[in-house]
C-alpha cells in the first residue's frame, strides 16, 4: 500500500513537472492528478493539490472548493472522484472536473475525501492564486485575504499584476496588504524595506504576527525598520485594546440588564423575591429554540428570520407563565416577600426539572442567524462581533420600550399607582388584582426576551437560569431597587468594572473583586445607587 | 401553660419526624437478580453530561437481559440522583452498596464526585467504574478507570499539534477551568513541553471558573498572544457547559483552525449537539473514540443506542464508549469468575479483552488502566470530528505521570508482587 | 428565667435520640427489627449537623429578622477548619507520602505550607479556628452592615454575595484549599479511625449533643430580657432604637453567634460525610437553608430542626426512589408548604402555641 502511495506520488511530481500536452491528453492527466488527493497521508494529498493548482487550469476550482468544504468524495464502485451536491432535497454526484450529473449519492456509496487544518490553509491558498483575476469582485477579494498567508515566491508578479490592474477599492487595499507581506517575505531587499514600512499602515494582529515573525530572521536595515513598524503597530493596538474593552465591557453590561431588567420589575416594583426569574429567562430561551425548529420545518426560507419570531413568542410564553403563576401561587403571598422566595425556590426547581424531562438535559442547538455571526473589523485591531452588537441593541430597545411603557402608558400609571399606594389604588377604582398579574407577566415576559438574547451566547440548558440569577439580583440591589434607571445604571457599572478588572486580575478574581465593591458599596449607601425616597423607602 | 396531652403530641410530631426517616430507607430488594448501582447525575449542573451514561448504562443491561442475563439471573439496574452534590455522591454510593447490596457500580463523571466516593468503595470492598478523561495520580483497588488518562490524550495530542501535519506549533496557550483535571493536564503538559525544547516565554496558562459565560476578553487575549510570528496552539481543557459560549465567542471573533488550532479534552459530540459547528471547522479533538468512525461494531453501536433512547438525532461520546468498554468487561469477568464476588471479578478484570468500537482491542491492565488507541479528529461542519490522526496501536494508559516529579517514582499495580496502587517498592501480600 | 415545658421536652427527646439510636446500632444484632443501621447512623449525623445551622439561621432570622443568605458560608468555614485537621492528620498516609505537604499540594508543585495551614495540626487550634474564623467573619461583616443600617433584602443580597465570593475563592487552586477537589480522604480523628463503627457513633453523638447544646442555648437567649429586645428588633426595628437600644450591637451579638454555631455544625458535618469543598459555599445551599427554617416554622427553634431533618429525608429518600421526578416532589412541597401551611409545620397543626412559637411579623 505504501510503495503504491510513493509511486503515485512521484508519478504526480513527474506530471507536474510536464508542462504541454495536448487539451485532450490534459482532461485524462487532470482526472488522474485528482486521484492524488485520495492518498493517505496528508503530505501527498498537499502534494497532489500543488500539483492541481500549478496548472492553472480553471476547472480544478471547483474540485477544489469541493474538498474544502467536505464535498468531494471517492465513489467506492469505481474509484471516480466526485463532488457531492444537494439538489431539490436530495444528494446527486457531479464529475469533479466538468460537473455533469452523475446520478443519485446513496449513503455510503462513497467516502469523503479528508482534509486536515494544513491542508485547508494550503487549499486556501492554492484556491485564492486560482480566482485572483475572477471576475466577480467578491471571490478576488477572498482570494486577495487568502493569499495574506500563503503567497510563494512565484505568486508576486501575478499580485503585482493584479494590484495594479484592481478597480474595486476595497479589493485594492486588501491586495496591497497582501503584496506587501508577499514582498516582506520573498522580495528583494530594497522590496523588502519597502513592505515592512508599508505595512506599518495596517494596525491588525495578523500583520503584526507576520512582522514579528520577519523579525525573528531578519538583520541591519531589514530588521530596524521591521522593528520600526511593529513598534507602531503596537501602539496604536494598546488604544484599540482599551476600545475593544470598552465594547466587551458595554457588551457585558447590556447582558446583565436584559437578565437583570424583568427581575427588576418583579423583585423591584413588586417586591416579589422572584427566584424563578432565572427560569423565566430559561424558558424564554428554549422558546427560541422551539420556534427555531418550527421554523426550519415548516418555512424553511425564513430561517434566518426566525430570531425575529421568537422575540414576541419568548415574551408571550414566558408572560402568560408568568400571570399564570402570580394567579395560581404569588397572589396569596402578598406582602410575606420572604415567603415568595420559598415558593418561588421551589417552582424554579420545578420548572427546571420540566424542561429537563420534556427537552432532555442536555444543550439545545440554537443556530445564530447569519446576520448576527462573524464581526466586523474596524480598523483590523478593533473586532466587534455581530451577535454582541444586536445584544446591545436589542437591550437598549428593551429599556426603552419599558421606561417608556411605564412613564407614559395608561398601563404604568396604575402599575405605579398600585406600587406606591395600594389601598388609594384600590379606592380610585384600579383593579390592582389585574395589575398585579399584569405586571408580574411583563416581569417575566421581558425574562423571557433575555432568554432569546442569552441562547445567541450561553447554553441553552436546564441550568441556564440559575447562572444568571446571582448577578441579576447583584444588579437590581446595587442600582436600588424599585428603580429602572438605577438597573440600567447597576448593570453598565458593573458590566465596564468587571471587564476593565479582568485583563490584570483574572477571571475569576476580577468577579471576586466586583462582589466585594458592592458589598463595600452598599455599606456607604445601604438602599443602593438611586434609593427611593419618601414614604416609599420606608416600607 | 400547656396541657400534658399537648406536650406528648408534641413529642409524637417528632417522633414521627424520626421514625419516617428510618422507613424511608430503601427496602431490600430481592435476592435472585444481579444488581448494577448507577450513579450519575441527574439533576443539577452535572446531568447535562452524566444523564446520557445513566442511558448507556440502561440500554446495557437491556440488552444483556434479553440475551439471556448473566451468569443464568437477571441484571436490575438500581438508579439514583446524587444531584451534581458532591457529598450526595459519596452518601449515595454508601446507600448502594450497604442498603441495596449492589454487586458492582458504574458512575461519577467530574473528579470530585470521585475522590468523594472513593473512601466508601475502599471501605466497604466495592467496584465502580469509572468512564471519564481524568487527571491520573490515582489508583484504587476499587476503582477500574476506562476513560483516558493524561497520556492517551493529552500528550498525544500535543505532539499531534507539533507535528508537521498538525501545523508544527511552537507556542501554546493552555486555557482550563480552575479545577484538578486541567491543573494536571497543564501541568503535565508544561514539563512535557519543556522537554521538547519550549520555553516558559511561549507558554501562557489561564483559567476560569466554572461555568464561565463571558469569553470576550479571553478570546482576545488568545488573538494577542497568539501574534508572535510564532505557530500558536490552543490546548483546552475548558469543563462542559463553558464550552459553548467559548466556541460561540471564538467562532464571531473570527479564530481560524488554520490560524489557531484549538484542542479540546473535553469536547465531545455531545457538547457541540448544542452549536452551529460550521465556523469552527477544523477545530479538534482528541479522544479515543468518535462517533464517525467507520467501523461494524460502532454502528451497531449507534443502531442500538438509536432504538433504546428513540431519538435518531442523539449523538454517542467518548465516554459512553468507555461505559461500554467497562460494562462489557465486568460481564465477562462475572462470566470468567461465575460470580459478582467483588475480589474473584477483580482478578477476572486483570487482561480481560473488550474490542474498541473504533477497532482493535481495550485491555485491562494491572493497574486498573485500559489501553486504547487515541484518535485525533477535526471538527466538521455537521458537528462530527473527522479522525486526521491515530495512534498506530493502543497505548497504555498510566496512572502516576511521569512528567510529575513526585509521581514519577509511583507504581501502580495490583498483582503479586507489587499489590499496591501508589508504591515505590513490592508490597508481596495484601 | 424560666424555660418552657415543651422546650424540657423537646430537649429530653433530642438527649433521648442521641442516646438511644447509638444503643440499637451497637448493642442491638444486626438481625433484629430494631437494629439501626450504620448507614443510617451516618446519615442522621448528617441531618443532625444541618439541624444545628438550621437552628443556626432560625435565631437570627426567626427572633432579629435578619434574613441571610449566606449562612452556607460559616457552615462552610467551619467545615474548611474541621477539614483542614483532618487533612493534617493523614500525615504521610497520602499517596505521595509527603508528610509536610497535603496531596493536592504536592501534586501542584507548592513547596511548602503556606502560612494559613500552621497551627491546623493541634486539635485545640483547630477547633477554636471552627468558631473564630466564621465568627470572626460574621462580626467584622456584621459591624460594618449593621453599623450602617443594611436591612431588609439588600442585606439578604449582601450575604448572597459575601458567599459566592467566598465559593469563587475557595474554587480557586491558587487559594491553597484544594479547589474544586477540596478536601478529601480524611483518615482518623484525635487517633480513631473515621471508618470504625465506634467513631461514627461518637461523631454522631457529639451531633446529638451539640443540636441539644445549641437548642438550650438558643432558647435561653430568646427567653431572656435579650430575646425580647431581638423580637422588637424583628418587628419594629426603628422603634426599639427610639426606645434607646443600639440596635445594631443586638445585631451583632446574635449574628456572630448564629455564625459560630454555623461553624461548628459544619465541623461536625465534614468527618460523617468524609468530603468538603467550594459547593457548600453555592448561593443555593444557603437559600435550602432558609427553605428548611421556612418549612419546619420560622421562629419556633424546634420548627427549624423539624424542618432540616424533614427535608434532608424527603430529599434521601426522593433521589433514591424516584431519580428523574424528584425535583417535582420537592419542589412541589416548598410551593405547598407555603401555600397551606403559611406558619411551617411547627407552625400549624395547633402545635404553634404549644412549642411557644411567637407571632410572625
Amino acid at each position: 500500500m505504501l510503495r503504491r502511495i510513493i509511486i503515485l506520488s512521484l508519478l504526480l511530481f513527474a506530471a507536474a513537472a510536464n508542462h504541454s500536452p495536448a487539451r485532450a491528453e490534459q482532461s485524462d492527466q487532470m482526472a488522474d492528478l485528482l486521484q492524488g488527493l485520495t492518498a493517505k497521508s496528508f503530505k501527498a494529498k498537499i502534494a497532489a493539490v500543488e500539483t492541481l493548482a500549478a496548472s492553472g487550469d480553471s476547472r480544478v476550482v471547483a474540485p477544489l472548493t469541493a474538498l474544502l468544504e467536505g464535498r468531494l468524495h471517492r465513489r467506492k464502485a469505481d474509484g471516480a472522484i466526485v463532488i457531492v451536491q444537494r439538489q431539490d432535497g436530495r444528494k446527486i454526484f457531479l464529475d469533479a472536473l466538468t460537473g455533469t450529473p452523475l446520478g443519485e449519492a446513496k449513503p455510503r456509496a462513497s467516502r469523503k475525501i479528508r482534509v486536515n487544518n494544513r491542508l485547508r490553509g494550503v487549499l486556501h491558498g492554492a484556491l485564492g492564486a486560482l480566482t485572483l483575476f475572477s471576475p466577480d469582485p467578491a471571490q478576488r477579494l477572498t482570494a486577495a485575504q487568502a493569499m495574506f498567508k500563503s503567497a510563494g515566491a512565484d505568486s508576486l508578479s501575478p499580485l503585482a499584476k493584479a494590484y495594479l490592474q484592481e478597480t474595486d477599492g476595497d479589493v485594492r487595499q486588501v491586495l496591497a496588504r497582501t503584496l506587501a507581506a508577499a514582498r516582506l517575505r520573498h522580495g528583494g531587499d530594497e522590496e523588502k524595506l519597502a513592505a515592512a514600512k508599508m505595512l506599518a499602515d495596517y494596525p491588525d494582529r495578523e500583520v503584526r504576527d507576520l512582522l514579528a515573525n520577519t523579525a525573528l530572521q531578519a538583520q541591519d536595515k531589514l530588521l530596524a525598520a521591521v522593528t520600526v513598524a511593529s513598534k507602531s503597530i503596537e501602539q496604536r493596538l494598546a488604544f484599540f485594546d482599551v476600545l475593544q474593552n470598552l465594547f466587551q465591557g458595554i457588551s457585558l453590561s447590556s447582558v446583565l440588564l436584559l437578565a437583570a431588567i424583568g427581575l427588576a420589575i418583579t423583585f423591584g416594583v413588586m417586591g416579589v423575591i422572584n427566584m424563578a426569574h432565572g427560569e423565566m429567562v430559561m424558558l424564554g430561551a428554549y422558546t427560541t429554540h422551539v420556534v427555531q425548529v418550527l421554523v426550519q420545518e415548516y418555512f424553511p426560507g425564513a430561517f434566518t428570520h426566525s430570531l425575529l419570531l421568537a422575540i414576541p413568542s419568548a415574551f408571550l410564553i414566558a408572560g402568560l407563565f408568568g400571570v399564570f403563576l402570580e394567579r395560581s401561587v404569588i397572589r396569596f403571598l402578598y406582602g410575606r416577600p420572604l415567603e415568595t422566595l420559598l415558593a418561588t425556590w421551589g417552582l424554579s426547581l420545578m420548572l427546571q426539572q420540566f424542561v429537563r424531562s420534556i427537552f432532555g438535559p442536555t444543550n439545545k442547538e440554537v443556530i445564530a442567524p447569519s446576520w448576527m455571526s462573524g464581526s466586523i473589523e474596524i480598523t483590523g485591531g478593533l473586532v466587534l462581533t455581530h451577535n454582541r452588537i444586536w445584544i446591545i441593541v436589542f437591550a437598549a430597545l428593551v429599556f426603552l420600550l419599558l421606561t417608556l411603557l411605564i412613564r407614559y402608558t395608561d398601563f404604568g400609571l396604575r402599575m405605579r399607582a398600585v406600587t406606591q399606594n395600594r389601598t388609594m389604588a384600590n379606592s380610585v377604582g384600579i383593579r390592582s388584582n389585574w395589575i398585579d398579574a399584569m405586571t408580574f407577566g411583563l416581569g417575566s415576559g421581558v425574562a423571557g426576551l433575555a432568554g432569546v438574547a442569552l441562547s445567541q451566547i450561553d447554553n441553552v440548558s436546564p441550568n441556564l437560569g440559575q447562572s444568571y440569577i446571582i448577578d441579576s439580583f447583584l444588579v437590581v440591589v446595587f442600582g436600588g431597587v424599585g428603580n429602572l434607571w438605577g438597573t440600567m445604571v447597576g448593570a453598565l457599572s458593573l458590566g465596564l468594572a468587571n471587564k476593565f478588572l479582568e485583563p490584570y486580575a483574572g477571571a475569576v478574581l476580577g468577579k471576586i473583586l466586583i462582589l466585594v465593591l458592592v458589598i463595600l458599596f452598599i455599606q456607604k449607601r445601604p438602599r443602593g445607587l438611586f434609593a427611593l425616597k419618601g414614604r416609599a423607602a420606608e416600607a | 401553660m400547656i396541657s400534658r396531652r399537648n406536650a406528648l403530641n408534641t413529642l409524637a410530631a417528632a417522633a414521627l419526624a424520626m421514625s419516617v426517616g428510618v422507613s424511608a430507607l430503601p427496602a431490600q430488594a430481592a435476592e435472585d437478580t444481579i444488581k448494577v448501582g448507577v450513579l450519575h447525575s441527574l439533576s443539577g449542573t452535572m446531568a447535562i453530561s452524566e444523564t446520557t451514561l445513566k442511558d448507556s448504562v440502561l440500554m446495557m443491561i437491556d440488552k444483556l437481559n434479553k440475551d439471556g442475563g448473566l451468569l443464568g439471573r437477571q441484571v436490575e439496574a438500581v438508579v439514583v440522583d446524587p444531584a451534581s452534590n458532591w457529598p450526595l455522591f459519596a452518601e449515595k454510593a454508601r446507600e448502594l452498596i450497604q442498603v441495596n447490596k449492589v454487586d458492582v457500580v458504574f458512575g461519577c463523571w467530574t473528579s470530585v464526585s470521585r475522590k468523594s466516593v472513593l473512601p466508601v468503595f475502599e471501605e466497604l470492598n466495592s467496584m465502580l467504574f469509572y468512564p471519564v478523561q481524568y487527571e491520573g495520580e490515582e489508583s484504587s483497588r476499587n476503582v477500574f478507570y476506562t476513560g483516558a488518562a493524561p497520556n492517551q490524550q493529552a500528550i498525544p495530542a500535543v505532539e499531534y499539534l507539533m507535528s508537521e501535519d498538525g501545523g508544527g506549533a511552537k507556542r501554546f496557550i493552555l486555557l482550563g477551568t480552575d479545577y484538578v483535571y486541567p491543573r494536571t493536564t497543564n501541568k503535565i503538559l508544561r514539563a512535557f513541553l519543556h522537554s521538547k525544547g519550549i520555553g516558559d516565554a511561549d507558554i501562557m496558562e489561564e483559567y476560569t471558573p466554572f461555568g464561565h459565560s463571558d469569553w470576550q476578553t479571553i478570546v482576545a487575549s488568545v488573538k494577542k498572544f497568539a501574534s508572535a510570528g510564532i505557530r500558536t496552539a490552543v490546548v483546552s481543557t475548558i469543563n462542559g457547559d463553558a464550552n459553548v459560549p467559548f466556541y460561540k465567542e471564538l467562532a464571531n471573533q473570527g479564530i481560524k483552525a488554520e490560524d489557531i488550532p484549538v484542542i479540546a479534552f473535553s469536547v465531545g459530540e455531545e457538547e457541540l449537539a448544542g452549536l452551529d459547528t460550521k465556523p469552527l471547522v477544523g477545530h479538534l479533538g482528541a479522544w479515543n473514540y468518535f462517533m464517525s468512525v467507520d467501523a461494524p461494531e460502532n454502528d451497531e453501536f449507534i443502531k442500538t443506542w438509536h432504538a433504546f433512547i428513540g431519538d435518531e438525532k442523539r449523538v454517542t461520546n467518548d465516554p459512553m464508549e468507555a461505559t461500554y468498554i467497562g460494562f462489557r468487561m465486568w460481564t465477562q469477568a462475572v462470566k470468567q469468575a461465575g460470580t459478582t464476588d467483588v475480589d474473584a471479578v477483580r482478578q477476572a478484570m486483570y487482561g480481560q479483552k473488550v474490542k474498541n468500537l473504533t477497532g482493535g482491542m481495550a485491555v485491562m491492565n494491572t493497574n486498573h488502566h485500559l489501553s486504547k488507541p487515541v484518535l485525533i479528529g477535526e471538527i466538521q461542519a455537521d458537528g462530527q470530528f473527522d479522525v486526521v490522526w491515530q495512534t498506530e496501536g493502543e497505548v497504555a494508559g498510566d496512572a502516576w505521570s511521569d512528567f510529575i516529579p513526585e509521581s514519577a517514582a509511583l507504581t501502580a499495580d495490583w498483582t503479586y508482587p507489587w499489590i499496591c496502587g501508589n508504591c515505590r517498592k513490592p508490597n508481596y501480600t495484601n | 428565667m424560666q424555660l418552657k415545658t415543651s422546650t424540657w421536652l423537646f430537649a429530653v427527646l433530642l438527649a433521648a435520640v442521641t442516646i438511644i439510636v447509638p444503643i440499637l446500632n451497637l448493642a442491638v444484632p444486626e438481625t433484629s427489627p430494631l437494629h439501626f443501621p450504620t448507614y443510617g447512623l451516618s446519615l442522621f449525623g448528617k441531618y443532625l449537623s444541618f439541624a444545628l445551622l438550621a437552628l443556626s439561621v432560625d435565631l437570627i432570622w426567626g427572633f432579629c429578622g435578619i434574613l441571610s443568605l449566606g449562612h452556607g458560608a460559616f457552615f462552610a468555614l467551619g467545615g474548611y477548619a474541621m477539614g483542614m485537621h483532618l487533612m493534617r492528620q493523614i500525615g504521610d498516609r497520602g499517596v505521595y507520602g509527603n508528610a509536610e505537604l497535603p496531596d493536592f499540594m504536592v501534586f501542584l508543585d507548592w513547596q511548602e505550607l503556606p502560612w494559613y495551614w500552621y497551627g491546623f495540626d493541634s486539635f485545640a487550634f483547630a477547633m477554636a479556628m471552627v468558631m473564630l474564623a466564621p465568627g470572626v467573619l460574621a462580626f467584622v461583616f456584621g459591624w460594618f452592615a449593621f453599623r450602617s443600617r443594611v436591612s431588609g433584602v439588600y442585606l439578604s443580597i449582601i450575604t448572597q454575595a459575601m458567599t459566592f465570593a467566598l465559593m469563587l475563592a475557595f474554587f480557586r487552586n491558587d487559594m491553597g484549599f484544594g479547589g474544586n477537589n477540596g478536601l478529601t480522604d480524611f483518615k482518623e480523628l484525635l487517633g480513631f479511625d473515621l471508618r470504625s463503627q465506634s467513631t461514627r457513633v461518637a461523631l454522631f453523638m457529639a451531633s446529638g449533643t451539640a443540636l441539644l447544646a445549641g437548642f438550650v442555648l438558643c432558647r435561653m437567649i430568646v427567653a431572656s430580657k435579650l430575646g425580647k429586645i431581638l423580637v422588637g428588633i424583628r418587628d419594629a426595628e426603628s422603634r426599639t432604637r427610639f426606645l434607646g437600644y443600639r440596635v445594631e450591637h443586638y445585631k451583632l451579638f446574635v449574628f456572630t453567634l448564629s455564625a459560630v454555631m454555623a461553624g461548628i455544625a459544619g465541623a461536625l458535618y465534614v468527618p460523617q460525610v468524609g468530603i468538603i469543598n467550594p459547593g457548600e459555599f453555592a448561593p443555593a445551599n444557603s437559600i435550602e437553608i432558609v427553605v428548611w427554617v421556612a418549612l419546619g416554622g420560622r421562629g419556633t427553634l424546634i420548627g427549624a430542626i423539624m424542618g432540616a431533618v424533614l427535608v434532608n429525608l424527603t430529599k434521601s429518600y426522593l433521589t433514591a426512589a424516584f431519580p428523574e421526578i424528584w425535583l417535582f416532589a420537592l419542589g412541589g412541597l416548598f410551593v405547598g408548604v407555603t401555600l397551606f401551611l403559611p406558619k411551617g409545620i411547627a407552625g400549624s397543626f395547633g402545635l404553634a402555641r404549644l412549642i411557644g412559637a411567637r407571632g410572625q411579623p
